[in-house]
């Protein structure tokens, strides 16, 4: 069976994050069952389901499309309060999250069994029929709501229930009306929120159509308050919001078949009835506030995910697969749920069942640094097959090293014959060609996006923003890009620090923008390209740039560099001073538009990381840092050569010395071409006519003189492109068994350029003038 | 990289706006297929409503239940600003939620999609309403 | 629906590719499949190669890339036409042409002394036993369903190197196409 498509993988992945917050949302329900449940929670859970129709819809996964239709259907009932959560729906829902999880799992394994289609085709022709319906409402509470219609044409039919809702139990209704800076509004309405909540209900929020001046924004949120008006002044206090009631006009008391509840509720005058659903909805929002989720609470959650290692729930399709598998270890790590592993491990591919458990960080309070709070990678669970079938050939390799070796224990001082040492060396060339494979998938499942530590960036920029009274937009691009996660995690800080001089000190102030003609915005931005191997990273500003002279002024009074290195330094070298350390000091800082505070650790930090980086700046337009990162840890380094003008890479580590050396020094010894190297005899090839290809007539050759352990061997190119990192990828698959080659790497133009395996070609060489002597 | 800010692009630009990651990435690479569109994303209607003013947007494409402002509200809002409210708008919405498609035309959007939807209907309606070949 | 994303499931590649053509191809198709419920159709890829058409089963093709840069391999079999870097993953680009009787010779397709791809060739990327495999074409004509009754034994009159990799005929309309094993073709 051919492995499931990328794409296929990323449906896997993505239902599976969905499944898992309703598996959380579900958890709660049914640990509170009895009680009424948070309109909010509801809303969640259809979204979610909502949410994965549209995805499998999308992929044609029709079974879980079917299923998430009808689980929707029912949720949407609920949300509008056509229907109640009694225990039968809410156990009905867990079931059919199960079916889910069945589903999924046989998608990610490419199968599809009739057992289950079945079971989930009957699922969801139940949900349809469940329900009891509500007491019906024979008017509208929402007449009597005294709000434009114009207002009301934009609520979707959720709000609008919302609203009816409100409206029939008598809550007291405000429009909460709030200005705010275009650049982070929505900073200040997520303030506004976490204010509201624990007060009321938000509604909804509406983006006010007037233009609220150049850069600003208003919105109007129709809350539903819980407290008095005086509570939710105090409660709003040092926020830009302002408080209007919305009128409710009292209901008609010829109403028939209205609830006793609300019937008394509703006929009674708002401000009395608002301290009464005060009382009366309290314990429901103090639960939702508050009381944190206990792992192991309910029945369905209890059982732990990890506990049943050998039998796997999804061997069988059809078994007692329990809702605990998504809620429960999704609690218990606290911060994510459990990776894509912990569903699929197992019978999804050709691999021994084994558990991965999910590393478990401890929830710690907010650090300065922005350093991930856990070492856990996400890995695609299609990499980790491909890394245990490389494992299950390791194997063999293993079982035809040790026949080997028997043969040869028992064969005892007899002289092995020279098939067994071809057959040998056979097998080791295999075993390291494994080996690397091996190592090359690990490296690639350690990637993660390099947009996990933007994002935290982005957030900070905004702080740091208001902080220095700037006025900025902060623009990130290429947050797609991958990289290996020690290295994002390590690039938190030293972005930070560049992006925090650019704000603090790069960017002018707005008067000082509009007097230089400038926007009264400036723009900081924060970009990453990959380009080949490396990764780099920009981070720039508008602002008024680095004066050069000033800083070749500081380093000579620093004595840093002296005045004829000085008078042989072009701009660019100038610029580059301030990684120096010692460079920057306090009144450096505000002589230089700031720019090196502590760059030299910055450097320090990208060194460490095999990185380097570069400045440009131009006086008035601004200043950008390029950081060049390798995309993962496994580089080497390697001499980059022109053959017949195609170009190899050489491993730096086994070039001993480069010669360069005319035609008529070649000598030949025995038909075989040698040089003569400080009197002694170094064997010599040709890397053209090794290689077969056309030879050009050259005035000289360079010879990279390679060795390993005692053997030397001289190579001649035909020039040389001087050093470069490279990332080699083996030729794997069908190529296994070309000489002279151990893979490729991309010297960023998208061709690849051949890796010479100077193992063999000693080997080789060698081998030739043996046989010739 | 090596673009300085304020670069002037030539495209056609439309914005989607979409919660959902897989549907977001299903019409923009819808989008993007079509020459000469340069698609902008955003998975939520307050970072629609930051990137209106720092653009200028030829179409927009947005859901209607999403978690911040909804899809109606983000239409009445482009509607009533005179600096956008030429811009056609179409909605996607899915199936069943008639009432919340009957607002979002009756607030102006121009075209309606149902999900699941194939390319060429959004593509035909691109072309139509941007004008391209 | 399920068909279309299917079909961008196998064919997904760089965004800059020109697919239309396929999909198009992929929606007529969508209107023929109405067939006898027990004649399963299977989906083929069809293509040209030296002008005439081939075709493999879609299962087979991972994706159809335009052709990248290819950098021969020293002293590798000749009908291996070089390495392709596809999104950072190296893969192999063959030459099945000769191997088919079309060509005598491996075309030059690799290296600095190899002329700019033509416009519509394509490289496969096919599921083979020892890993993916890129098979060079002259251009891809799209998908093609063929039911059993559609398929016919390899003629008795074929060129002789094309003895073990055509596995067969499909005959749909006026059209023929030449079914190949992938597997086979590849073997030099």
């Amino acid at each position: 069976m051919s492995p499931p498509s990328k794409a296929l993988a990323e449906f896997v992945a993505e239902a599976t994050e969905i499944l898992e917050a309703l598996g959380k949302d579900l958890l709660v329900l049914d640990e509170r069952r009895g009680q009424e449940a948070d309109p909010e929670r509801v809303n969640g859970i259809f979204r979610a389901a909502h949410s994965l129709k549209g995805l499998a819809g999308l992929f044609g996964q029709e079974r879980i499309s079917r299923l998430a239709h009808g689980t929707e259907d029912l949720l949407d009932r609920l949300r509008l309060g056509k229907l109640h959560l009694n225990d039968a729906v809410l156990d009905t829902l867990i079931e059919a999250l199960d079916a889910f999880q069945a589903l999924l799992a046989e998608t990610a394994r490419g199968t599809e069994s009739d057992g289950l289609t079945r079971r989930a085709d009957g699922m969801a022709e139940r949900l349809g029929q469940l329900g009891e319906v509500p007491v019906a409402q024979d008017e509208d509470p929402l007449e009597r709501l005294e709000l434009e219609a114009q207002v009301r044409s934009v609520f979707t039919e959720y709000e609008e229930h919302r609203l009816r809702e409100n409206v029939r139990r008598g809550v007291a209704l405000w429009r909460v009306r709030a200005a705010f800076d275009l650049s982070d509004f929505d900073k200040g309405l997520a303030d506004l929120n976490t204010r509201l909540k624990p007060l009321g209900e938000v509604i909804s929020t509406l983006p006010s159509a007037q233009p609220g001046g150049a850069h600003g924004i208003a919105f109007d949120l129709i809350f539903g308050a819980q407290v008095s008006r005086m509570e939710l002044e105090s409660g709003l206090k040092g926020t830009p919001a302002e408080l209007s009631p919305l009128a409710v006009r009292p209901a008609a008391p010829s109403a028939t078949t209205r609830s006793a509840e609300a019937l008394v509720r509703a006929t009674e005058s708002p401000a009395i009835v608002l301290g009464a659903i005060g009382v009366a909805s309290a314990p429901e929002a103090s639960v939702g506030g508050s009381t944190p989720v206990k792992t192991g609470g309910s029945k369905q959650g209890a059982r732990a995910a990890m506990e049943d290692g050998a039998s796997h729930p999804f061997t069988d399709p059809d078994s007692d697969t329990e809702l605990g598998e998504t809620g429960g270890s999704a609690e218990a790590t606290g911060t994510s749920g459990p990776s894509l592993v912990t569903y699929l491990q197992g019978p999804g591919g050709r691999a021994p069942g084994r558990a991965v458990t999910p590393v478990a960080a401890p929830p710690v309070a907010t650090e300065p640094s922005l350093r991930s709070l856990t070492q856990t990678v996400r890995v695609d669970i299609g990499k980790l097959d491909g890394l245990i079938n490389m494992v299950g050939e390791l194997l063999l390799i293993k079982a035809s090293l040790q026949r080997l070796a028997e043969s040869a224990r028992q064969e005892g001082v007899v002289p092995l014959s020279k098939l067994f040492g071809q057959e040998l060396a056979r097998e080791t060339r295999g075993l390291e060609r494994k080996l690397e494979a091996l190592q090359e998938g690990l490296l690639e499942a350690r990637m993660v996006p390099v947009g996990q530590v933007f994002d935290k960036l982005a957030r900070l920029v905004r702080r740091i923003t208001r902080e220095a009274g700037k006025e900025i937009d902060f623009v990130i691009g290429g947050g797609e890009v991958e990289l290996d996660k020690l290295i994002v995690e390590e690039l938190s800080d030293p972005l930070m620090h560049l992006i925090r001089n650019a704000i603090d000190h790069g960017v002018e102030s707005p008067d000082t923008r509009l007097a230089a003609g400038k926007p009264r915005r400036a723009v900081v931005a924060l970009r990453a390209e990959q380009k080949g191997n490396h990764v780099v990273i920009e981070v720039s500003d508008d602002g008024a740039g680095i004066d050069e002279l000033r800083v070749r002024e500081v380093a000579l009074t620093r004595g840093l560099i002296t005045f004829a290195q000085a008078e042989e330094m072009g701009r660019r070298e100038l610029l580059n001073l301030i990684f120096l350390p010692g460079f920057s000091t306090a009144r450096s800082v505000s002589e230089l538009s700031g720019r090196g505070v502590g760059l030299d650790v910055v450097k320090n930090n990208l060194g460490n990381l095999s990185g380097i980086i570069d400045v440009w700046s131009e006086r008035g337009k601004g200043t950008a840092f390029h950081l060049t990162l390798p995309v993962t840890l496994a580089i080497i380094r390697a001499l980059v050569v022109g053959v017949s003008a195609r170009t190899y890479a050489v491993p730096l580590n086994s070039v001993l010395e480069i010669l360069s050396v005319q035609p008529r020094e070649i000598r030949t010894l025995e038909r075989r071409e040698v040089l003569d190297v400080r009197g002694q005899t170094l064997p010599f090839v040709r890397l053209s006519r090794l290689f077969g290809l056309p030879e050009r007539p050259v005035s000289r050759y360079f010879v990279v003189v390679v060795g390993l352990a005692q053997e030397r061997l001289g190579i001649a190119v035909d020039e040389l492109h001087g050093q470069q990192d490279i990332v080699t990828k083996p030729l794997g698959g069908r190529l296994q068994s070309v000489r002279g080659i151990s893979g490729a790497t991309d010297l960023g133009n998208r061709r690849p350029v051949l890796v010479l395996d100077v193992a063999d070609l000693l080997e080789e060489g060698l081998a030739l003038e043996r046989r010739r002597a | 990289m090596g673009d300085r800010p304020g670069r002037a692009h030539m495209r056609v630009k439309v914005l989607i706006v979409e919660d959902s990651k897989a549907s977001r990435e299903y019409i923009a690479s819808t989008v993007e297929a079509v020459e000469g569109i340069e698609a902008v994303v955003t998975s939520s209607g307050f970072e629609a409503l930051k990137l209106l003013p720092r653009h200028r947007f030829d179409l927009i494409i947005t859901d209607i239940n999403m978690p911040d402002i909804n899809g109606l509200e983000l239409i009445n809002f482009v509607k009533k600003n005179p600096n956008y409210r030429d811009v056609p708008l179409f909605i996607i919405t899915t199936e069943g939620r008639d009432q919340d498609r009957d607002r979002g035309m009756a607030l102006g959007a121009a075209e309606y999609l149902v999900k699941p939807f194939q390319p060429g209907s959004l593509e035909g309606l691109l072309r139509r309403y941007l004008k391209l070949p | 629906m399920s068909r279309f994303a299917e079909l961008l499931d196998d064919f997904f590649f760089r965004p800059d590719e020109d697919v239309s053509g396929l999909q198009d191809f992929a929606a007529g198709s969508d209107g023929v499949a109405s067939s006898t419920p027990e004649e399963v159709p299977e989906e083929y890829l069809s293509f040209l190669l030296e002008g005439e058409s081939y075709a493999v089963p879609i299962r087979l093709v991972r994706e159809i890339s335009k052709v990248p840069p290819l950098t021969e391999i020293p002293r590798a079999e000749p009908h291996l036409l070089g390495v392709m870097n596809l999104r950072g993953e190296l893969l192999p680009a063959y030459d099945i042409k000769v191997r088919l009787g079309l060509t005598e010779r491996v075309p030059l397709v690799a290296g600095p002394d190899a002329p700019a791809p033509p416009r519509d060739a394509r490289v496969l990327v096919l599921r083979t036993e020892t890993g993916p495999a890129g098979v060079w074409v002259d251009s891809v004509s799209g998908v093609v369903k063929l039911k059993p009754s559609m398929l016919e034994p390899p003629p008795p009159g074929l060129r002789l190197g094309d003895k073990d990799c055509v596995v067969g005929i499909g005959r749909r309309g006026p059209s023929l196409y030449i079914l190949l094993d992938p597997e086979q073709a590849l073997t030099p």
